[in-house]
Order: C-alpha cells, then sequence, then structure tokens
C-alpha cells in the first residue's frame, strides 16, 4: 500500500465523521433502531474513556472511536453494502499495540503497523490499515486481535452489517429475509469485570483467568440505561439504546418482520431468552441456515445461546393471537389490582392486560406504560447476568414494547359547553361507539342563529407522539352543519379539520389528520399533555340538540 | 509419526498418538469388511509438560500392548488419551485395565456409543471389558469416575468411527474430505492435577489456567496442515468440563455433525460452542488459492490464551490457540 493513500482515506473519513455526527444531509438517529455510519472507508481511534453503569459506577474503558470523534462503546457500527472494499484506518491512543480482526471476511489485507499474533497491529501512536471485500452479507464482529483476552474485555469490540447488494430491507439475498426497515435492532451482548478495569487504569497486575464479571451489557449499556433512546445525552460515551418496539404482526397493514441482529462480543456464552413469541433464527455469523436443496432451515427459539464471538440474525413478529379485549375477556380471573405487588413502586404494566387499553393501578404505583401497549423482558438467561453488580433487575436486559396496532387511543376526560346547554349524558358517553349507544348531549341555542358547540378534553398525550388522527360519531337532532376543529396550543386558535351537513343518523368520521407540526396541538406548561377536539352545528331554523356517541384520538407514542 | 489414521492397517488398533497433528490425507484405499477386534488400554499415571516447562501429574490413558504390563515404564499414560479408530460396523471390545494408584475404581464411558450390556466399572487392578458395534462418528471416551475429577486428571481420549464410504465422514456427502484432524479440547488446573489426593479436591475450587488443544497449550501446539483446495475434516471433542467455544478467522467451518449424528442441513460458522462432553464433525475448505505458509488462526473464542499464572514465563500469550496452515 502507498504511503500516500491512509492520509488521503483519513480525509476522506474525517469529512464522513462530521456528516455523521450532524452534518448536512445525514439524519439524526431515530430515538431506538440500530444506529449505521454508512461508508465503504472508516477511520478509527483506539482510545480510552469511561462508561456509566446504572447503579452510578463510571467504569474506565478501551473502545474503538471515529477518529476526531469522542470515545464511544462499543465501537460504530459499520453498515456496508455486499460487494465494497472496505477499508479501515486505524489509529492507536493507546499505550500498547492494538489492532483489529474481522472474524468471517477473507481475505483481509493489512497495510502499515507491525506483525502481530492475530493480526498486524498499530504500535501506541501508529496506525494500521485492513482491507477486505464484504463479499456476503450478514451481521459480524470486528474486535481486537492484539493481547485478546485484556483488549476484547476492555471494550475493543464493534459490529459490521453487510446488506445485500440492492436490497437494503433484506438480511440476505432472497426476498424471504425481508424486514421492516424502521425495525431493525442491534443487541450486541458483552461483559465487565470493574477490578480488572480499575487494574488496567491504575497500572495493576490483574489476573484474566480470574475474570469475575459484574455488569453484562447490550449495545454498550446495562439494564435498564438499555431501553433509554438513542445518544440521550446522559450516557454520552454509550450512544446505542436497545429497546426493540414492534406493532402486531398484520397481514396487510403490518405484514414484514423486525430484524434483530444479535451480536456476542464478551467473553462468556449467553443464553438470550425473549419473552413475548419466539425468535426465528435465520443465519449465523452471516452464513444462512439453509437445507442441502437450498430450502429454509431456520429453526425458532425462545431460548438460544450466542456463543462467544458469534452473531446470529433473527427474524420477529409479534402475533396477537388470542386478540383478547374488554370485549373478548382473558378466560381467567383478572386479580385485582390491590393484590398485586409491584417492585419498588413502579411498573410497565397498563393495569389492564388488554393491549391498547389502561387500567387501574395502586395510586402510589408509578406506571411506565403510555396506552396500554405490552412490554416483555428479553435478557440473559444466566440469571447472574440479568444484574448490575448483583442487584436485579439489570445487566444483560432489554424490553420489547409492542405498540396497539392503531396506535395508542385517548378518550375523552372532560367536556365543556361554549355554546348551549346540557341535554344528558357526561364525557363517558363518549368513550365507546357502544351498542345501544350511550350519548353525551347538547342543546342548541333558542334563538337564531342556533347553534351548538362543545369541546372534549383530553388528557396524557405525550411530548414526541405522532401521527396524530382525530375520529367522531355523533347526529343532529335537525340537519346542521357540523365543523370538527382542534385546538392549536401555539397559537390560541381553533383549527377546523371537518364540515359537512349531519341529519338525525349516527355520522362516523374517521381519522381526521391535524397538519403539521402536530405537536403545537398538545399542549405544555400547565396545560401539558392536554389536546382540545371541538365540535360545533349551526343551522337549523328550528332550535334542536347534538349527540355524540363516541370521540377519540389515535397516535403513535414516542 | 502420523495422526492420519490409515485404514489399510485396520484389524489392530491404529495407534495415533493425539499428541502430534499432521493432516495431508492420502489416496483412501476402499474399506475392508468389518472386522472383530479389541483394543487394549491402561488407565494409569503421568506426567505432562505444559509451556513454561511445567511438569504437571496427570491420569491419563495408555495402549497396553499384549503381553505387557501396565506398570511397564514403556506404557506410558497421555492426555488426551491416543485415539482409537476403527471402522463402521466393526466388533469392539474396549478394555481399560484399572492401573491409577491409591485404589480408585476408573468408570469407562463413550457418550453415543451403545455397549453391550456389563459392568461398567473397574477396581484397583481389574480391567473392564466393553464391547459395541460401531457406528460411524467422532466420539468422546473417559473415566467417568471420581465426580468428574477423574477426567479433569486427564482421563479422556477420542475415539474415531470410519465411514463405509471412502472419504467421507458419514454417510453424507457433505462430510467429503480430503485431510482430517481431531481436536481434543481439554483444561488443566494445576492445583489439582498437583494435589496429594484429587479424590478429596474441592471441585467448587476446580479453576483450570491450562487449556489444550490435543494436549498442548500455545505455543506449543502443533499446527493443522492442509493443501490449498483442500476439504480438511476437523473433529473437534471437547473432553474436558467446561463448554467452549472456538472461533477461526479468515475461513468458514461447516459442521457437518455432531456427537456422531450427520445434520440434516449442515451449516457454516465462524464460532460455535462445543459444550462439555460433546463432538462435532466440521469441513473447512482450504481456499484453491492459497498459499503456501498462510495460516488461518483457531482459538478459544472465550478467550482462554493465556498459560498458568500471572508472572509465568509463558504466561501470555498462550492457552487454546493454534492455526492451520496452508502447506505445499
Amino acid at each position: 500500500m502507498s504511503s500516500r493513500r491512509p492520509r488521503a482515506l483519513l480525509l476522506i473519513a474525517l469529512i464522513a465523521g462530521a456528516c455523521a455526527l450532524g452534518g448536512a444531509g445525514t439524519a439524526v438517529a431515530a430515538p431506538t433502531g440500530m444506529v449505521c455510519q454508512n461508508g465503504t472507508s472508516f477511520d478509527l481511534t483506539a482510545r480510552s474513556g469511561y462508561v456509566e453503569t446504572p447503579d452510578g459506577n463510571s467504569v474506565f474503558m478501551w473502545g474503538y472511536a471515529r477518529t476526531g470523534g469522542a470515545f464511544q462503546m462499543p465501537g460504530p457500527v459499520l453498515c456496508v453494502n455486499e460487494g465494497d472494499t472496505v477499508t479501515v484506518t486505524l489509529h492507536n491512543a493507546l499505550a500498547e499495540p492494538v489492532s483489529i480482526v474481522f472474524p468471517g471476511q477473507r481475505p483481509v489485507s493489512t497495510g502499515g503497523g507491525d506483525p502481530g499474533l492475530l493480526a498486524r497491529q498499530a504500535p501506541p501512536g501508529g496506525q494500521v490499515q485492513y482491507s477486505f471485500t464484504a463479499d456476503r452479507p450478514g451481521t459480524y464482529l470486528y474486535e481486537s486481535g492484539t493481547d485478546p483476552a485484556k483488549q476484547v474485555e476492555m471494550g475493543l469490540a464493534g459490529v459490521l452489517v453487510v446488506r445485500p447488494s440492492g436490497h437494503p430491507d433484506w438480511a440476505y439475498g432472497s426476498a424471504d429475509t425481508e424486514f421492516s426497515p424502521q425495525r431493525e435492532y442491534l443487541i450486541m451482548m458483552s461483559e465487565i469485570d470493574p477490578d480488572l478495569h480499575n487494574a488496567v487504569e491504575t497500572g495493576a497486575t490483574y489476573d484474566i483467568t480470574k475474570l469475575h464479571n459484574r455488569y453484562f451489557t447490550i449495545n454498550g449499556r446495562s439494564f435498564p440505561d438499555t431501553i433509554q433512546d438513542n445518544g440521550v445525552p446522559w450516557l454520552p460515551a454509550q450512544p446505542y439504546g436497545a429497546l426493540v418496539r414492534v406493532k402486531p404482526y398484520d397481514a396487510t397493514s403490518n405484514p414484514r418482520p423486525a430484524l434483530i441482529r444479535m451480536v456476542n462480543a464478551g467473553l462468556l456464552n449467553h443464553p438470550f431468552h425473549p419473552h413475548g413469541n419466539h425468535l426465528r433464527m435465520i443465519a449465523q455469523d452471516g452464513r444462512r441456515f439453509l437445507t442441502p436443496s437450498g430450502g429454509d432451515a431456520s429453526s425458532e427459539h425462545f431460548g438460544e445461546t450466542v456463543p462467544a464471538g458469534s452473531t446470529t440474525d433473527m427474524l420477529f413478529s409479534w402475533t396477537d393471537q388470542d386478540k383478547y379485549s374488554p370485549t373478548n375477556p382473558l378466560p381467567v380471573t383478572i386479580p385485582g389490582y390491590n393484590n398485586l405487588a409491584f417492585k419498588d413502586g413502579d411498573t410497565w404494566y397498563s393495569g389492564s392486560p388488554y393491549l391498547g387499553y389502561k387500567g387501574t393501578l395502586p395510586a402510589t404505583v408509578r406506571s411506565q406504560n403510555v396506552c396500554g401497549e405490552h412490554y416483555f423482558p428479553w435478557h440473559s438467561h444466566a440469571l447472574n447476568e440479568f444484574t448490575n453488580f448483583d442487584a436485579g433487575f439489570g445487566g444483560l436486559a432489554t424490553l420489547l414494547r409492542v405498540d396497539p396496532p392503531a396506535g395508542c387511543m385517548a378518550v375523552p376526560a372532560s367536556t365543556k359547553i361554549v355554546t348551549g346547554s346540557l341535554k344528558g349524558g357526561t364525557y363517558a358517553s363518549l368513550a365507546t361507539d357502544d351498542s345501544p349507544a350511550t350519548y353525551y348531549e347538547v342543546n342548541s341555542t333558542t334563538v337564531a342563529p342556533r347553534r351548538t358547540e362543545w369541546y372534549a378534553g383530553f388528557t396524557g398525550v405525550p411530548a414526541g407522539f405522532q401521527n396524530l388522527k382525530v375520529s367522531y360519531k355523533g347526529r343532529s337532532s335537525s340537519s346542521c352543519t357540523q365543523t370538527v376543529a382542534i385546538w392549536r396550543w401555539a397559537t390560541s386558535a381553533w383549527v377546523q379539520l371537518d364540515t359537512r351537513a349531519v341529519g338525525a343518523s349516527d355520522v362516523s368520521i374517521a381519522n381526521l389528520s391535524p397538519p403539521a407540526p402536530q405537536s403545537d396541538f398538545r399542549g405544555t406548561g400547565a396545560s401539558a399533555g392536554q389536546v382540545r377536539v371541538r365540535i360545533a352545528c349551526s343551522g337549523p331554523a328550528v332550535s334542536f340538540s347534538s349527540s355524540g356517541t363516541s370521540m377519540n384520538l389515535v397516535y403513535d407514542a414516542p | 509419526m502420523r495422526a492420519l489414521a490409515d485404514q489399510r492397517t485396520r484389524g489392530i488398533v491404529v495407534l495415533t498418538a493425539a499428541l502430534t497433528i499432521a493432516a495431508i490425507a492420502l489416496p483412501r484405499s476402499a474399506p475392508s469388511a468389518p472386522t472383530v477386534q479389541s483394543i487394549d488400554l491402561c488407565a494409569k499415571s503421568g506426567t505432562t509438560t505444559l509451556p513454561g516447562g511445567a511438569s504437571v501429574p496427570i491420569w491419563g490413558f495408555a495402549l497396553k500392548p499384549d503381553g505387557v504390563a501396565c506398570g511397564d515404564a514403556a506404557v506410558v499414560a497421555t492426555t488426551p488419551g491416543p485415539q482409537l479408530t476403527v471402522g463402521a460396523g466393526d466388533t469392539v471390545t474396549l478394555r481399560v485395565t484399572n492401573a491409577l494408584p491409591g485404589g480408585r475404581t476408573i468408570a469407562l464411558e463413550a457418550p453415543g456409543v451403545d455397549f453391550d450390556a456389563g459392568p461398567t466399572d473397574a477396581a484397583p487392578g481389574d480391567t473392564v471389558s466393553r464391547t459395541f458395534t460401531a457406528v460411524p462418528g467422532t466420539y468422546l471416551y473417559a473415566s467417568s469416575g471420581g465426580g468428574g475429577r477423574q477426567q479433569a486428571m486427564g482421563l479422556a481420549g477420542a475415539l474415531v468411527v470410519r465411514s463405509a464410504t471412502a472419504g467421507q465422514a458419514y454417510d453424507t456427502a457433505a462430510s467429503a474430505f480430503d485431510a482430517e484432524q481431531t481436536l481434543v479440547l481439554s483444561e488443566i488446573d494445576p492445583a489439582l492435577n498437583g494435589s496429594a489426593n484429587p479424590d478429596t479436591y474441592n471441585m467448587l475450587q476446580w479453576h483450570p489456567t491450562y487449556w489444550l488443544i490435543n494436549g498442548k497449550a500455545h505455543p506449543d501446539t502443533d499446527t493443522v496442515d492442509a493443501r490449498a483446495g483442500q476439504r480438511l475434516l476437523l473433529r473437534y471433542v471437547n473432553a474436558g468440563l467446561e463448554h467452549v467455544t472456538m472461533t477461526m478467522l479468515g475461513l468458514d467451518t461447516r459442521l457437518v455433525a455432531r456427537d456422531a449424528y450427520a445434520l440434516d442441513s449442515p451449516f457454516s460458522v465462524v464460532a460455535e460452542t462445543f459444550a462439555a462432553g460433546a463432538t462435532a464433525d466440521g469441513i473447512v475448505a482450504i481456499p484453491s488459492g492459497a498459499s503456501a505458509g498462510d495460516r488461518f488462526a483457531v482459538y478459544d473464542r472465550q478467550l482462554h490464551l493465556t498459560n498458568g499464572a500471572i508472572g509465568d514465563p509463558a504466561h501470555d500469550p498462550g492457552g487454546m490457540l493454534t492455526f492451520v496452515r496452508v502447506v505445499p
């Protein structure tokens, strides 16, 4: 390799790095899901830093960081395309030689550096360059090949993803590995013995054969930090979350599975146990499971050990098999909330066993539930790894979050009449499209122009909601011109969503979508979480009454 | 000595000292008809030399020549024990004479081998004799006595039953190979092996510090040699007490069998876990473009890559590491 080339590559990588850090043309990472650093040339620096653990500890680590970027754990997720010639330049800011091996890639050519046991390595202050053709799609590890028992444990590892040519939404080169690109997740497992890290930091001797891991991580974080969003500011060196979010499988509206890329970068074999539904294991180490004739030989698992240094790819759909709901109740007696115990007075449970519904919880319990979504723990079933320094729950765990299929639903929590007077019913009459119908009814004014005007108040709509839709069903005793409007808190004005004539039969108006930015329609400050929807009707020459039987909001929770 | 068993000599047990490695296969002659044969072993004490020159006591198996007593100095125990190689359909009688010191009973086992009914144990000085009809595959044989201590001391080895089809490990095309090597994986805790009475050693404190391939640790391990374009059969035998995850850089291993059962759907791996007591057979395709001298690291990805205690001159790097080497 020529001596000029590394410098040119370094420059390219620095520019790419700047983009990845938020420059023009690079989208901000989604809150959940795998965060790629796309490219074919990567410039990494082995350096030291610290990670935070949920019990308040701070652990000295070594890691691969973007050259010029901040220390991070694990190293950047390098995403390339099948057939790419991939070049990785490694700079060494540590005081001992380091290297990278790329298990599953062949052949790897190297330039610069010094010979090492498993790979050429960069001396302190020096660099080495690796190049290979990413000829096979899949999920791979990259990690130190120098004194690996120490250096991999110290954190020198990352993930390489090779996407099949022309099909970024396939895991491999065939359509049966298609997945939902919005639901691509990385679960990279590792473990930490803080005594070793302290010894490395202080220059003390340590006995690697007496490794006693106390922290167990996914994507460099320990539970519950694993469920925080990507890039949260309070975990500056651990940018990758591991919350897995899906909606129930539906053949038409949600047919594609999520892709779970599992990587064991640790020194231990981790038995991974997903609650909820099985995972379908389609590949190991970037090689698919196929029959001799090329058919599908994948298999479903609720507990699968990912070997140390290995990867497995899983397709995952969550199927609401029984579709239990308040009108299709579970065939067992649900214990009363006052007979349930909630560890530390905290829960992800909604209070209702039904997807999309919330129920009653003891007043002393804090629920993390947004709108009746389900949560399932995904964790190492070596249960000593389900801890932070022996205290559970923690460690090598994350959550699967199953959102209601239609999004979160909210029903009115109050009503207020602006024009007219109450004829009957309450805000609760609007909660369901019940049969026989119960109505919230408002009498019009009795002199022209005769008019009814009332609004319903919704509470608890979370900041960061998306895809808000309004639905209303009602009628009028005499045909009137009905408008549906929503309160824009940002400008203190009603924004009309619909207008039409309504008569003596119920008219259903579904899924009205307020204009962007929808965040304007959610109250803040003292009104945080409030949404108001107004129904007004006018026109008849006689007095009339307006009657609503259902009104609701649906939205995607953040 | 060649590790590669030569089928032409079957009928007598093929001594394949597991401590040496070679792998270049010769053109294979058609297997001969099944035979009736017996294998005589001794279980006795010995020593092994580990990197850094440490000499560690072991209990191991040794081949027992006709008419020679187990106590004879020419009968040398090794860990792992000698590889036993027989042919498919052979009627094999495995006889092990218990020459362990200290009045200990041994218990012969070979998971997956369907022994005829009979006693499993041998009291001190006695011989246990077990007969089976050989089914192709890669097996472990060991003494399960002493609550696992006898195997931890070294009483384990590989049993290979050759397929009736020449050039295949099993009756599957996927198991075709040109060269082969058995890799017996094990570990040693010198504190157990050096203790005055291993039978009273607290196995809760068993803490191996040597991790071995065919009884040797890096840098003493032998390379696994193969030629460009060859299909290299690796017969993994986990003779230790712990699961072992092996990885190989630069080459895939296509697993064609586990525990002597051919897989319906072989699959390729970079790293794979072999459970304690389990065996697996993998085919490694050496690229036809590989050059003589090319090396591909094969090692324990749980990164047991040290020898002995800190301060041992051979401490780091060491452990369960060797290389597949391309030879002319």
